[in-house]
């Protein structure tokens, strides 16, 4: 059992720190925030200041002395001692680095986006915190029940964002929504721990790693565990068939949607199975599944992003697709393609989202349809929000070029080559939707209604700036630069170092699909766009048509006419939800109705009353044989005793 | 003719018995009362007995006795209360006449 690691001290034991800034800021703010000057906001951006402040003193013991495993006790029962306990590897800096930049992004940005939105602003920021702190406990924790609780507190951060404007009944709906989704995956999670901990006796995961790798777990009791605990991580990072909570988690505020799909709740689930990797790595089953699962997700939600209008729910999708490329990286075995690919991703959906954020603050519109030619209103918007589509699009030399074809090889050396092919239709198609949301934004005749469109104030146009660069420079983290540093696989990594080089095959498809989707998009979306159809149609029927935004575009307009049949089952989100409400209605609630039915006739009238009903009327009955007279009383006294009497004198020789 | 606990024992019981026919055979509740004294009666002869052969040292039995007369005295006064009132109310003292409380 690796215990703490602490033969030279390393400073990185102070990592703790983070998260406590955090809870101590929410704490504050939730107590005290009436009393404080902006609600106690500030509080809250100090605190995850504070904690990515404390990253670069942790990365740089880190790579100075070198990281370990730090623990407390909790509390022992018989033979089991439970600890808080952190774990400081490769994994848990990147991870550190990652949630505490996008997070202090996303607050700094939220301060001026909150501003004159409705809803208690303290409040916001004090959930904020709390998920933070929540998510880097859980990036933090060494065993499995510090990290369900921080994997719960995240689940419940995400419910009380997205429902951040609870009047609306569509927030309220989707906050829902997205808690009840995962929390049934987080039961397979909490599940699939109690079987580890029922082979191995403890939580520990460097621990349960240790057990497995001896052979202890039998096989099949290990890929019941691992297939469980993926299905927590299916549920958090949204991926098929639970990933239909994430499109409607849309309904919070923009900057929420970016902390959850960038930096916190989503990537929560793809960081589970990195953590557990070395157990992935002896149930072959298990891998294959998560592969699959993954493939599949980054397939059909690529395709859904393909055709929605909405602004934000392109984007998700799009998420989820590049959530499916991160399990189909650990399905083949590509544990730092998947990590980095999580990273460059996470900078890169941060930006769209931020930048999403800004053009719907600018505009005051989410839907792409209303949108079209805001470069000139909102430069610098127009500029980060391209270099994001561009760098999850995977041009070179962005972050997700990198990240994609890392992807790609580990694919190609992990798994049969149908996965390899499948993989390139989703990449063209994740370069062909972010051209679509690009351009159908950005170019093309500024609509009538959009004259008055702004570009954002400065504290929301900083976080795109400096997340924008990161987008264009995450990538080159992944070529190794000097001896020293022999690219981020030489770095973070499972089992060995693979130092970083060129498969030149690979990397070509890369970038012609990329490219050639990116073009594809370009030439679909910017030609033929014909604001006259707009005045038309209003000119006609004196109100705006309800049109697609295929219309003004004559090739996307043709291909929706020629495969009417398949958009629509896409349109439909090839009608998941639409099954889960039917589930719903016709088995989940019918039985809850049989249920409550059978609760009010037999257990309520006939168990309970029942019982009372019968007592009174047995007694009504009953009454009539008391005479009152005391004779009868004295007699039965007298009788009662010699019965006893008899009794006992006839078994007193048996006692 | 030496006389033996059993002796004593067969007069308590015939008290005893005495006593029993009398409170379900008597109507008059003073006469039940009378009955009821020669059952308690019973009781302490046997306590006595008891008590003076099987342990004549340590006098339980007749501080019992004792405690039980003491008993009796005040369960007389009350019943006779009682019965006093009932032939108040009624003029009569027949059990079989009081049945009003029965449901």
């Amino acid at each position: 059992m690796p215990e703490t690691s602490d033969s030279v001290t390393s400073g990185v034991q102070w990592a703790w720190l983070a998260p406590a800034f955090c809870v101590a800021a929410f704490t504050v703010i939730a107590v005290l925030g009436r009393f404080l000057p902006r609600q106690g906001a500030h509080l809250s951006v100090l605190a995850i200041l504070g904690g990515f402040v404390l990253f670069w003193y942790v990365l740089r013991e880190f790579l100075v002395i070198g990281g370990g495993i730090y623990k407390v006790d909790w509390f022992s029962v018989g033979d089991v001692t439970l600890t808080w306990g952190i774990v400081v590897d490769e994994l848990t800096v990147v991870m550190l680095g990652l949630v505490t930049f996008v997070a202090l992004a996303v607050q700094v940005y939220s301060l001026s986006y909150m501003k004159d939105q409705p809803g208690p602003f303290g409040w916001y920021f004090a959930v904020h915190s709390l998920f933070a702190a929540a998510m880097l406990t859980l990036i933090l924790a060494d065993n499995f029940l510090l990290l369900y609780i921080a994997w719960e507190l995240v689940g419940l951060c995400s419910y009380l964002l997205i429902g951040f404007w609870y009047e609306r009944r569509s927030a309220a709906e989707a906050a829902k929504k997205a808690f009840v989704t995962t929390r049934i995956g987080d039961v397979g999670l909490l599940i699939g721990m109690l079987l580890l901990f029922n082979e191995t006796g403890t939580f520990d995961i460097a621990a349960i790693i240790h057990v497995a790798e001896q052979g202890a777990i039998s096989d099949g009791t290990l890929t019941a565990a691992l297939l469980l605990i993926f299905l927590g991580a299916m549920g958090k990072s949204a991926q098929f068939p639970l990933h239909v909570w994430l499109p409607d988690a849309m309904e919070g505020p923009t900057p929420v949607s970016a902390l959850i799909h960038a930096a916190t709740m989503v990537v929560a689930g793809v960081f589970l199975v990195a953590r557990v990797f070395p157990l992935f790595v002896l149930s072959p089953d298990a891998m294959l599944v998560v592969a699959i699962v993954g493939l599949v997700t980054a397939l059909i939600a690529a395709a859904m992003a393909l055709v929605m209008t909405d602004l934000k729910r392109v984007l998700a999708y799009s998420t989820i697709s590049h959530l499916g490329f991160m399990m189909l990286a650990l399905g083949a075995g590509g544990y730092t393609a998947a990590i980095f690919h999580l990273v460059a991703h996470a900078f890169a959906k941060a930006l769209l989202f931020l930048g999403a954020g800004s053009v719907t603050h600018g505009t005051d519109k989410t839907d792409i349809r209303d949108m079209g030619g805001l470069r000139t209103k909102m430069p610098l918007t127009f500029i980060t929000f391209g270099i994001g589509a561009l760098a999850l699009a995977g041009i070179p030399p962005l972050g997700g070029f990198f990240s994609k074809d890392e992807i790609l090889v580990a694919v190609l050396d992990g798994r049969n080559p149908i996965f390899f092919l499948l993989t390139l239709v989703a990449v063209l198609m994740s370069a062909l939707y972010m051209a679509r949301v690009f351009f159908l934004v950005f170019y093309g005749s500024l609509k009538r209604d959009n004259d008055g469109a702004h570009e954002s104030p400065l504290l929301m146009v900083l976080p795109l700036a400096v997340l924008a660069a990161l987008a264009l420079t995450a990538g080159l983290l992944a070529p190794g630069w000097t001896s020293d540093y022999q690219g981020f696989g030489a770095w973070l990594f499972y089992d060995e170092p693979h130092p970083y080089k060129v498969n030149v095959l690979v990397m070509a498809l890369s970038v012609a699909l990329a490219v050639g989707g990116f073009a594809l998009g370009w030439a679909m979306y910017t030609r033929g766009d014909a604001a006259p159809e707009t005045t038309r149609g209003r000119r006609r029927g004196g109100q705006r048509r309800e049109q697609d935004a295929y219309v003004q575009h004559p090739i996307p307009a043709r291909l929706q006419r020629q495969f009417s049949g398949l958009h629509a089952i896409v349109v439909n989100k090839f009608y998941i939800d639409d099954l889960y409400q039917w589930g719903i209605d016709r088995v989940a609630l019918a039985f809850a109705n049989f249920m409550a039915l059978f609760d009010r006739i037999v257990v309520n009238d006939t168990a309970v009353n029942g019982t009372g009903d019968s007592v009174r009327r047995s007694g009504r009955t009953l009454r009539y044989i008391e005479t009152g007279k005391v004779y009868n009383y004295a007699l039965g006294m007298a009788v009662g005793l010699v019965v006893v009497a008899l009794i006992w004198w006839l078994a007193l020789p048996y006692v | 003719m030496t006389v033996t606990l059993l002796h004593f024992q067969v007069l308590a019981a015939a008290l005893f018995s005495i006593g029993i026919y009398g409170v379900l055979a008597r109507r008059s509740a003073v006469l039940i009362l009378l009955a009821l004294e020669l059952m308690l009666n019973a009781v302490n002869i046997n306590l006595i007995a008891y008590a003076a052969y099987m342990e004549p040292v340590r006098a339980t039995g007749q501080v019992i006795a004792i405690f039980v007369i003491t008993v009796a005295a005040a369960e007389v006064g009350l019943a006779m209360a009682i019965i006093l009132r009932l032939f108040r109310n009624r003029t009569s003292v027949d059990v079989d006449e009081v049945d009003i409380m029965k449901w």
